[in-house]
């Protein structure tokens, strides 16, 4: 076999494999991204469930209680209750609206436990979208102070 | 062509398995977090204060592996008082394999958490 006949074949050869080696390259990018954000998002998550749990819930009226809850979505997106304007998210997109606060009450109408979830959140790996709905999600049982009476400050 | 197929395969096994393991050991920290706390908090030094604080751990809705999968053989252990601190242990969520596994791996990789809370937690005063 002459020099001319195997460069031929290394170039068949290379076309064949170059879709599969493409394919398997871009799929590791996609999963490999999609998996650090996801593993992001549980930390957030976490980290707001935690802070939520602990944090004084007061219930004076319905937007003292809408206000503790931007306070744990805050947590969440930026690490932080009140954050500076202009604070980057800890997860690359991440808005507060994509995180879903609800806090379950016991039969005696006191909190009992505080579900941190993340919602519509799509992430954007290159080759192609995730979208997550309703996960990751945390629950924490309610371990602060009660204060049925007070206003947020 | 062999040799590039096998470093192929462990750099996806490297994206994606370990991707998958770190998820899965962050979702069962992030669960024995919450529910050390869940069943410290219900700790009053009285036997139905356990069984009590038991009822709390198995009531989280809490999943692991991309939020698919329950948790199964959590261990709740408890100070000898009864009363100071609750300890949760997960200590089987096997992660399958997938790539790693033609390069030589083992066929599933078992990521177990465990935490301690203590009965009476710091609150924030905010």
């Amino acid at each position: 076999m002459n020099r001319k006949n195997q460069r031929g074949h290394a170039m068949i050869e290379l076309a064949v494999s170059a879709g599969v080696m493409v394919a398997c390259l871009a799929g590791t990018v996609q999963f490999g991204y999609t998996f650090y954000i996801y593993n992001e998002l549980v930390t957030a998550v976490g980290n707001g469930g935690r802070y939520g749990a602990m944090r004084t819930y007061r219930a004076a009226t319905p937007a003292d209680i809408e206000k503790g809850k931007a306070a744990i979505r805050n947590m969440v997106v930026y690490g932080d209750s009140r954050p500076a304007p202009g604070t980057p998210p800890q997860v690359a997109n991440l808005k507060p609206s994509q995180v879903e606060v609800a806090v379950f009450m016991d039969d005696s109408g006191q909190p009992e436990s505080v579900n941190v979830s993340i919602t519509d959140y799509n992430v954007d790996a290159a080759f192609g979208m995730f979208r997550f709905t309703g996960r990751p999600a945390v629950e924490y049982p309610f371990v602060g102070r009660f204060a049925p009476a007070e206003s947020e400050p | 062509m062999s040799v590039a197929m096998v470093v192929m395969l462990a750099v996806m096994g490297l994206a994606f398995d370990f991707g998958r393991i770190y998820i899965a050991r962050n979702e069962a920290q992030v669960f024995t977090d919450a529910a050390a706390m869940a069943a410290a908090s219900k700790l009053d030094g009285t036997d139905a204060g356990l069984v009590l604080a038991r009822q709390a751990v198995a009531k989280l809705p809490m999943r692991w592996n991309l939020g698919t999968k329950s948790f199964t053989g959590v261990v709740v252990e408890f100070s000898p008082d009864r009363q100071s601190w609750a300890r949760v242990t997960a200590p089987d969520n096997q992660v399958e394999i997938t790539f790693l596994r033609a390069v030589g791996g083992p066929a599933v990789f078992t990521v177990p958490a465990h935490s301690v809370a203590a009965a009476k937690p710091v609150r924030l005063v905010e």
